[in-house]
């Protein structure tokens, strides 16, 4: 019994852990949205509106009942899986996110596989030739990443590729010839495309999203850059280093044979919250691009006080945060012997 | 081939496979609009009351009277072929046009404008005030709209208001006739169909909505039955743009054919750029600041002589010339220009040392207030020069900037000492804003804007009903004239500037029109050459 029950009641443990957290998160999310001075009746009626239909829309919104009953509904509500109706929109919030968050997270992995690459790799030739003109042009290159603001960087880079050079589609997802042609499966554009035979509309998705994940992933790659360049110096140093180069090992065979699979674990961490920040939402880059994911929504949820569709929004990243993690934290530990004690 | 030349061949190769979509023209049968509309709620024309439904109701639906296209003060058959002004002076009855059908084939018939009318007021949503004017309520809707026969219908009214003022009411989004048959068919409950009317259409107009998605666009698609005539364009399609600087950028490249609500810079560094111009139309919207003279912090604000003092406080020229660059003209009464009765009177200009004057006749000094301000352009560029406008008349100003339902928040419970707002009329009748703002009441009277400042002007108040009572146009137009110079002269208002909307053209574009209201926006004779 002993060897099933101990992972069972760690996958418990794991489970009530992100239950707990995720709870916390609706609580703490809904009562910032209750006390602040936002009126969210008005955002709907209008400043217009007469007492009586203003009265009436707070009764219909449920907001006219103790604040620990309001609670309650909308906890009741996220267990059966209802997250309630957007006041901004209308719709569903379920809805309305299954709609926002794939396009957010098309984006937020190709600009992470683009940003990973980019980064791990410069962070290699810097970490290798610390001191010279080629870990100087990397500091450069993780500073412009770190100081310049996404938004300029967004307009700079339309202005460049899009409006001078034609090298890529602009803003929005698809070119006006193809918008909303094709069907919705998974709500993966680039997988739709490919799903409906549409192959004009699928480099079309491509031109458009190639610039805003370029954008994501040079300010990802920044941060993955230097912590990748700091990783690598410091096992440089180290004892088995110097034992592989007196044994004659090659640079490359040093770097891809001893010192990446002893990195590997910083660099899996590094990445994944890397990914987890632009899972979030890169609020700028999507409304430079026209972009129509969980950032524009949740953004425009905030200034329109709709509390079901931010406390739904919050719900989600709180739990593709905690997941990730997790995932991490279990890749982690499968690939570092030190941590599986 | 070294791995570098083959990363450097791959990476060539895959830029020369990517097609350049950039720089194409969009469509000749398609109208691309850029702009944003994140604002939208519904697209039901009884619960709409933003920017971007307003902008497709003339569209999609019909009333069954409208603004003429060539004269919006001109009131012409939308639905109805003709009406006759009953002789109680409380009904008018409408002929419909022969032969009208909806966008789905269902002829028009008087009981869809019954239906319309009674799911309007029934379901009492936020422009539901505009037809509570008529004294329409739940209770006596059903006996006011009556079927004559198969192809007339009457409307009575039980508010003491005049004929003429009933037909610019009708004129309203909210008064669009849908089609019964198929909106009842998608009620729920007692919806009246509302649910599903929030992302399509059941109108006449020269379009119907054939795909909302939000956030992302908004698509219309001709209705070439419609009995407003078939529109010459296939489709428009709204794409929500959310930043300014890309929508500019969609219009100079030639991926888009209008975009709307560009900066005063951006419409500038556009001149004389090939291909696209810039159209301008007066808007109704009004910029003005509100004083809470119910305010017991600082006693000056109920102060007549404050109010007199503040009007020369206000650089006018300054804001709409110098800060605006143009985007605004100065207006100091309660009707924009180009709307029915407005004057062009201009009393008051920028001189502190009349102000100071006047403040200290009347013994105030040291006047210190917040002053709420929408927390974004040009609100809060406004409400910066204000503060140093009134500096120089030795009048303190704390900017205090916030979110527009805060700010709404605080004007309805009349918690906050001063604002600078913005106000647009409900529908095409002077009396939208002489209601608002020169009619005051008690605390169980309607709230007007009057009420918010806390300024209760029986005489102007009672003028103001007489007003919308008064058959006569010229009268009616006499009246409203002199209510606007009461209130710019005597009230805890100070009316300063009037918008223009400019709207950046494709050169493609032909016989775009656009209004002075909101609503006004009429893709049906746009063709592009």
């Amino acid at each position: 019994m002993r060897p099933i029950a101990k992972p069972l009641a760690g996958l418990l443990r794991w489970l009530g852990s992100i239950a707990l957290g995720l709870a916390g998160l609706i609580l703490v999310t809904f009562l910032f949205a209750h006390f602040s001075p936002i009126d969210p009746v008005i955002r709907i009626v209008g400043d217009k509106a007469t007492p009586e239909t203003y009265d009436a829309a707070k009764a219909a919104l449920g907001l006219d009942r103790p604040l620990i009953l309001q609670f309650a509904h909308y906890a009741g509500g996220v267990l059966t899986g209802d997250f309630g109706t957007a006041w901004s929109t209308g719709q569903p919030v379920g809805v309305d996110l299954a709609r926002a968050f794939p396009a957010t997270v098309e984006l937020a992995t190709i600009a992470i596989i683009i940003g990973a690459a980019a980064g791990v790799g410069l962070g290699l030739i810097a970490g290798l030739w610390p001191g010279g003109w080629r870990d100087a042009t990397v500091r450069v290159v993780s500073l412009l990443g770190y100081s310049v603001p996404i938004f300029w960087l967004g307009l700079l880079a339309l202005l460049l590729f899009y409006a001078r050079l034609h090298w890529f589609g602009g803003p929005g997802r698809q070119d006006v010839t193809y918008e909303m042609t094709t069907v919705p499966v998974t709500g993966f554009l680039l997988i739709d495309t490919l799903l409906a035979g549409d192959k004009d509309a699928f480099f079309d998705a491509i031109s458009h999203i190639c610039l805003p994940a370029l954008v994501l992933a040079f300010y990802s790659t920044a941060g993955i850059a230097r912590l990748t360049r700091a990783a690598i110096l410091e096992e440089l140093h180290k004892e088995y280093v110097t034992t592989a180069r007196a044994k004659g090992a090659s640079q490359a065979r040093i770097v891809l044979r001893h010192i990446l699979p002893n990195i590997r674990a910083t660099l899996i961490t590094v990445i994944a919250l890397a990914y987890a920040v632009l899972l979030e939402g890169a609020v700028f880059t999507e409304t430079v691009f026209a972009w129509p994911g969980i950032g524009r929504y949740l953004t425009i949820s905030l200034f329109a006080s709709d509390i079901p569709a931010i406390l739904g929004g919050t719900l989600l990243i709180g739990a593709c945060f905690i997941t990730l993690n997790s995932v991490t934290d279990l890749l982690v530990g499968g690939l570092d012997p030190r941590l599986k004690r | 081939m070294t791995i570098r030349g083959i990363c450097a061949a791959g990476f060539l190769s895959a830029l020369a496979a990517m097609p350049s979509s950039s720089g194409a023209a969009t469509p000749p049968d398609i109208l691309v609009v850029a702009q944003s509309i994140d604002d939208v709620v519904s697209f039901d024309p009884v619960e709409g009351y933003e920017l971007t439904p307003f902008q497709a109701f003339n569209n999609v639906y019909q009333r069954l009277v409208e603004p003429g296209l060539a004269d919006p003060s001109r009131i012409v058959g939308g639905l109805a072929d003709s009406w006759d002004i009953g002789a109680d002076g409380r009904s008018i009855t409408f002929k419909l046009k022969p032969g009208a059908v909806f966008a789905g084939g269902n002829p028009v018939r008087p009981e869809d404008v019954i239906y319309s009318f009674v799911r309007a007021v029934k379901l009492s949503k936020t422009p539901v005030f505009i037809l509570q004017e008529l004294g329409w309520t739940a209770a006596n809707i059903d006996s006011q709209i009556t079927k004559v026969d198969e192809s007339h219908v009457r409307v009575s009214w039980v508010a003491d208001i005049g004929s003429n003022f009933v037909l610019s009411i009708l004129t309203s989004p909210i008064a669009s006739i849908v089609d019964a048959k198929e909106v009842s068919a998608h009620a729920v409950k007692d919806d009246f169909g509302n649910g599903w009317l929030k992302t399509v259409s059941a109108g006449s107009g020269p379009f119907k909505l054939s795909k909302f998605v939000p956030h992302q666009a908004l698509i219309l698609e001709a209705n070439r039955t419609s009995p407003a005539g078939a529109p010459k364009l296939k489709s428009v399609i709204i794409k929500n743009v959310a930043d300014a600087a890309s929508r500019r950028l969609l219009i100079e490249q030639g991926d888009a054919d209008i975009a709307r609500d560009l900066g005063a810079d951006q419409i500038a560094s556009l001149a004389g750029k090939p291909g696209i111009s810039v159209t301008e139309t007066s808007s109704a919207q009004q910029d003005y600041i509100i004083f809470n003279s119910a305010s017991t912090n600082v006693p000056a604000l109920s102060n007549p002589a404050f109010w007199e003092a503040a009007r020369y406080l206000v650089d006018y020229d300054g804001l709409a010339n110098k800060l605006l660059k143009g985007q605004y003209t100065i207006q100091q009464t309660f009707l924009p220009m180009g709307f029915p009765g407005a004057i062009a009177d201009k009393p008051f200009g920028f001189d502190p040392a009349k102000a100071k004057a006047i403040l200290a006749k009347a013994g105030l000094k040291d006047v210190k207030f917040k002053l709420g301000v929408f927390n974004q352009p040009p609100f809060s560029d406004i409400a910066q020069a204000l503060q140093a406008s009134f500096a120089q008349g030795g009048v303190a100003i704390e900017v205090e900037p916030m979110i527009n339902s805060e700010l709404y928040g605080r004007l309805r419970s009349r918690n906050y000492d001063a604002a600078v707002l913005y106000w647009f009329p409900d529908y095409l009748d002077a009396n939208s804003n002489a209601s608002s703002f020169a009619v005051g009441t008690g605390d169980d009277g309607p709230r007007t804007v009057a009420w918010r400042a806390g300024w209760n002007n029986p005489k102007l108040s009672a003028k103001t009903h007489a007003a919308v009572v008064e058959q006569d146009p010229a009268k009616r137009a006499a009246d409203y004239a002199e209510l606007q110079k009461a209130v710019a002269a005597s009230s805890p208002f100070v009316f300063m500037l009037q918008a223009k909307d400019q709207i950046v053209l494709s050169n493609k574009v032909k016989n775009y029109v656009q209004g002075i209201t909101p609503d006004q926006v009429y893709y049906e004779q746009v063709e592009k050459r």
